[in-house]
């Protein structure tokens, strides 16, 4: 008992001493947070000495107190290299960096989500199954972890080789937070190794929640380290805090909070999550193939479920978030808005949407295969041809290029810049439209699958299920309505019309899955879940959804970097190196798709290396054997 | 359900029979027309029709014992949309599009067969039959893939990398990014914050909402709205530079743009590709009013570098036209179209 009690004692200093760790380079940093403050003070003692400029987005006025932006000139002291295109160098040291640091950031907040599942789940060989999945999460995590601490070092080491210049002038805007940034680094490992090393320690009554608060703190620390970084990138597209030379005017506030900075938060917060969810789903699906046992082939595709399940709950919500980032930079400049959407890059986009549409259309087949492990799921599988119809024409919608690639000859047969027919389906209008379609159908996929081995008994289910038709075909005509709709009315209200449309597809999301879980509330079992009895195939969705978005971060990440054109940064530093250019689209999809094929090989060596150190899971932490009555993990009740 | 099911069989066989038709060249591809500002949506809802009419075709040849295997339904469902799409859409679809279609509609053509194992097996069975070769057809057909598919991929393989002398595919940019400023006559103008003089309301004011409120309504059949006709000589402000706008456009730009502004003009054909088409949704309706101005003062030659290949012969309008003439081109063509010029409130 006393036993307890100082374990208790010690655990809460513990957690106060992670909390103080995370609050002490805030503190440390105080006094260089406050230089506008001194600015100001040195302002009132002495007008005439200082020199102000005003701030090219806030359009404040401030006390110069940072050099001018370098003006480069192609040569060795600006731009040195190796006999090899630097850009190329950076591209792929920031990209492997990136890939990583989202794959540790996201997974994280899924163990965290997992955890707390087994935690207050009642049923305890599922808090246990929980549990171990979040162990297993953390475990291939740790490894990457490292990998990323090398590649960020790689990138920085990439940084001053090739681009002194640029790095100078970037960390000299940033200086007050630049440390902060490091120590965050610190506080976010030394969490991490408690975390992890602690598990089983504390594994039991109030210590568990001690952990659990842990993984809160890790996650807050980590979601502030991806807030800074974002920062760097807001700053470099959307410049602010400075004056037109890029001097800094002393309030680092405005530097970080740029016009497009909470807009790169939330699409990569989410996007990290889609991201990570895919990679473990993966690695669920790679294990699984691999499987010699049906009980591991049980545990590996509950596990692939759960980490598919949660990517796409993020994937849900990631297009209406990037949507609201493209409006925001059409807002700050709308030259780069077209660049993006409607000139020069345009094209990339058609092919960020067929990436999207593989997500959507490998999440559906998912769910459909997973069907197959039900018993009473058949009912189902003479509409799912209709199901792919929907899919097909939203998909089909959504990737029509507005600037078609054709011969001169095609372009005088068609009669015109746009084709009459399919021109249409090229705007903004008829593409909210097909990927609303895209993700109502996947919402309507789900409670398919969350209903597929169970039929209702309550009283008003012939209702319910009338209603929940009507409600569907009610939403498909609304989007596709909003969608026409649109041609006929001004842009700016048009643009508008996405919150009816965005609305009616979550309504879809929250109401049917509310009602779909009231309706199979003790409804009748047609049979278990028969875990680990899902086709191969299934498990190549897994792999191409993971595949797809790895491939879609590398695409998105490139066109953000190349809006800003020959600038290093927007309309204040301008790049001056041999190669500021627009690569084709051609180079930069070979060079997405090296990065990509890096990162799914070098990611394979981390999953051995977890392997080498596999733990054996605590008795009943695996799935029962297929066909006994499992214990049903949450989302499929 | 059998009568909804015959229903659609009959659709079925009918736009079956219409589509053979069309491919072979017996029924024109305007039989059946696409309607101007239905087009879009009709297509989709045809190929819907196709779709509940294939439904209904195999539910009716199952119920008579002649079911299609699911392997020549997935095959034939794949052949039709390819068919569709070059025999029934007009006027021609570039070769990339078709080729994104078709590779989209085999996907989905795949997800709808291999959906669950019963279905993955049937469509399985004849390239399984094929390849155990039980029977003597199936052994003959398998040597007659066995040397058919390496001569179809050499010869592929020649073809792709054999040097061609067809015009080379081209990635135009309709809609090159403006720059932040440009200068006009002497004066610099902030295309994200300029706006169009003469967009104004009775009392002289900028007034957007105004000017929209004037323009021809986009209902279909494009009725002028009441007592908004920028030819009657009692109307002033807005409408007025509307009809002096008119005046300059049949002057200057009529004669490629064409009279409908549908880029169809006397000259247009001189020229590949065609000018600009402003009732087509995707060209003025997407764009704010200063970045008409911006292209229609520069013309062709002052496209960014980063537009290229802007293909652009558009004469420098600001060596021929004053500022206002050009502001007043613009407020004309967006009345014309019955389209509003994109703004960011």
């Amino acid at each position: 008992m006393g036993l307890v009690t100082r374990k208790k004692v010690f655990s809460i200093m513990a957690l106060c001493a992670m909390v103080g760790l995370l609050l002490f380079p805030v503190v440390v940093s105080l006094p260089s947070l406050a230089i506008g403050a001194d600015a100001a003070d040195a302002e009132k003692k002495d007008e005439a000495k200082v020199e102000k400029g005003r701030d090219v987005y806030y359009k404040t006025e401030g006390i110069v107190v940072g050099a001018p932006a370098p003006k480069t000139v192609d040569g060795p002291k600006d731009y040195p290299r190796y006999n090899f295109e630097s850009r190329v160098l950076l591209w792929f040291a920031n990209q492997q960096h990136l890939y990583y640091g989202s794959f540790v950031l996201a997974v994280p907040i899924f163990c965290m989500v997992v955890e707390f599942m087994g935690v207050v789940t009642k049923d305890k060989a599922l808090a246990k199954r929980y549990d171990q999945l979040a162990y297993d999460f953390i475990k291939i995590s740790l490894t990457a972890y490292s990998l990323t601490a090398v590649l960020g070092g790689i990138l920085i080491f990439t940084f001053l080789t090739l681009y002194p210049a640029f790095f100078g002038y970037l960390s000299s805007i940033f200086r007050p937070v630049m440390h902060i940034y490091a120590l965050m680094f610190v506080a976010e490992s030394g969490t991490l190794y408690i975390y992890y090393y602690g598990w089983d320690k504390m594994r039991e009554g109030f210590l568990k929640w001690i952990h659990l608060s842990m993984s809160v703190i890790l996650n807050v620390i980590g979601t502030l380290l991806m807030f800074l970084a974002n920062s760097w990138i807001g700053f470099m597209m959307s410049p602010a805090g400075v004056d037109e030379q890029g001097r800094f005017l002393g309030n680092i506030w405005h530097v970080l909070h740029t016009a497009l900075w909470n807009p790169l938060n939330l699409h990569r917060i989410l996007g990290n999550m889609a991201f990570g969810g895919g990679v473990v789903a993966a690695y669920a699906a790679y294990k699984f193939l691999a499987s010699k046992t049906d009980e591991d082939r049980a545990h590996y595709d509950w596990m692939g479920y759960i980490a598919m399940a949660l990517g796409v709950a993020f994937l849900i919500p990631l297009p209406f978030a990037g949507y609201w980032l493209m409006r925001e930079v059409y807002a700050y400049r709308q030259q780069m808005g077209i660049t993006l959407m409607g000139g020069l890059l345009a094209w990339l986009f058609i092919i960020q949407a067929t990436m999207i549409g593989i997500l959507f259309l490998s999440t559906n087949y998912y769910l459909w295969q997973a069907m197959g492990r039900m018993r009473g799921a058949e009912k189902y599988q003479r509409y799912i041809k209709y199901l792919v119809f929907l899919l097909a024409c939203g998909y089909l919608v959504f990737i029509t290029p507005h600037t078609m690639v054709m011969t001169p000859a095609e372009l005088k047969a068609m009669g015109g810049q746009q084709h009459p027919v399919l021109g249409n389906y090229g705007v903004m209008s008829a593409k909210n439209g097909g990927i609303n379609v895209i993700i109502t159908t996947t919402v309507l996929s789900f409670v398919w699958y969350m209903r597929g081995n169970k039929v209702s008994t309550v009283s008003w289910s012939k209702f319910g299920n009338i209603f929940m038709g009507c409600f569907f075909f009610f939403a498909y005509v609304n989007i596709i309505g909003l969608a026409i709709y649109g041609y006929y009315i001004p842009a700016n209200v048009r643009v508008g019309l996405s919150v009816p449309q965005v609305a009616t597809t979550l309504s879809c999301l929250f109401f049917m899955f509310a009602l779909n879980s009231v309706m199979m509330k003790g409804a009748k079992q047609m049979g278990p879940i028969e875990w680990g009895k899902i086709s191969a195939r299934s498990q190549y969705a897994l792999i191409m959804l993971a595949t797809a978005f790895t491939w879609m971060m590398g695409l998105m990440g490139y066109i953000r970097s190349s809006v800003r054109l020959f600038w290093h940064v927007n309309e204040i530093m301008r790049d001056n190196s041999p190669w500021a250019y627009t690569h084709t689209v051609g180079f930069a999809a070979n060079m997405i798709s090296f990065n990509v094929l890096f990162f799914w090989i070098s990611i394979l060596f981390v999953f051995w290396l977890g392997s080498l150190a596999a733990k054996k899971a605590p008795a009943g932490a695996k799935a029962d054997v297929p066909g006994s009555a499992a214990p049903q993990p949450a989302g499929s009740h | 359900m059998k009568a909804l099911m015959s229903v659609g069989a009959l659709v079925g066989a009918i736009a079956l029979l219409l589509l053979v038709g069309m491919i072979l060249d017996v029924v024109p591809s305007n039989t059946v027309r696409l309607v101007e500002g239905y087009m879009p949506i009709q297509m989709l809802l045809e190929v819907a029709c196709f779709v509940v009419g294939f439904a209904g075709l195999s539910y009716m040849l199952s119920a008579m014992g002649m079911a299609v295997p699911r392997f020549w339904q997935g095959i034939g469902f794949w052949a039709f949309v390819l068919l569709y799409l070059k025999f029934r859409v007009y006027p021609p679809i570039p070769f990339s599009v078709r080729a994104m279609y078709g590779t989209v509609s085999l996907v989905a053509v795949f997800m709808w067969v291999s959906a669950n194992e019963d279905d993955w097996k049937k469509f399985k069975q004849p390239i399984m039959n094929v390849l155990d070769a039980q029977s003597g057809a199936n052994k003959m057909l398998r040597y007659v893939y066995l040397v058919l598919i390496p001569i179809l991929v050499g010869f592929a393989s020649f073809d792709a990398m054999k040097p061609k002398s067809e015009e080379p595919v081209e990635l135009r940019t309709v809609h090159p990014a403006p720059p932040a400023s440009t200068k006009v006559a002497g004066k610099t103008y902030t295309l994200q914050t300029s706006q169009n003089p003469y967009r104004v309301n009775p009392e002289g004011k900028f007034d957007q909402e105004y000017s929209n409120k004037l323009i021809v309504e986009q209902g279909m059949g494009r009725l002028m709205a009441p007592n908004a006709n920028p030819w009657d000589e009692k109307n002033q402000g807005y409408l007025k530079y509307v009809r002096e706008g008119g005046e300059i456009f049949f002057q200057n730009c009529h004669f490629c743009h064409g009279d409908n502004l549908n880029g169809r003009g006397l000259h247009a054909f001189a020229f590949n590709p065609i000018p600009a088409n402003f009732t087509d949704p995707g060209t003025i309706a997407q764009l704010q009013e200063t970045f008409i101005f911006w292209r229609v003062a520069k013309g062709g030659i002052g496209l960014p570098n980063e537009g290229f290949p802007w293909a652009s012969v558009m004469p420098p309008w600001e060596q021929h036209l004053t500022v206002d003439e050009i502001w007043k081109v613009i407020l004309f063509e967006y009345w014309h179209t019955g389209y509003y010029p994109r703004t960011w409130d």
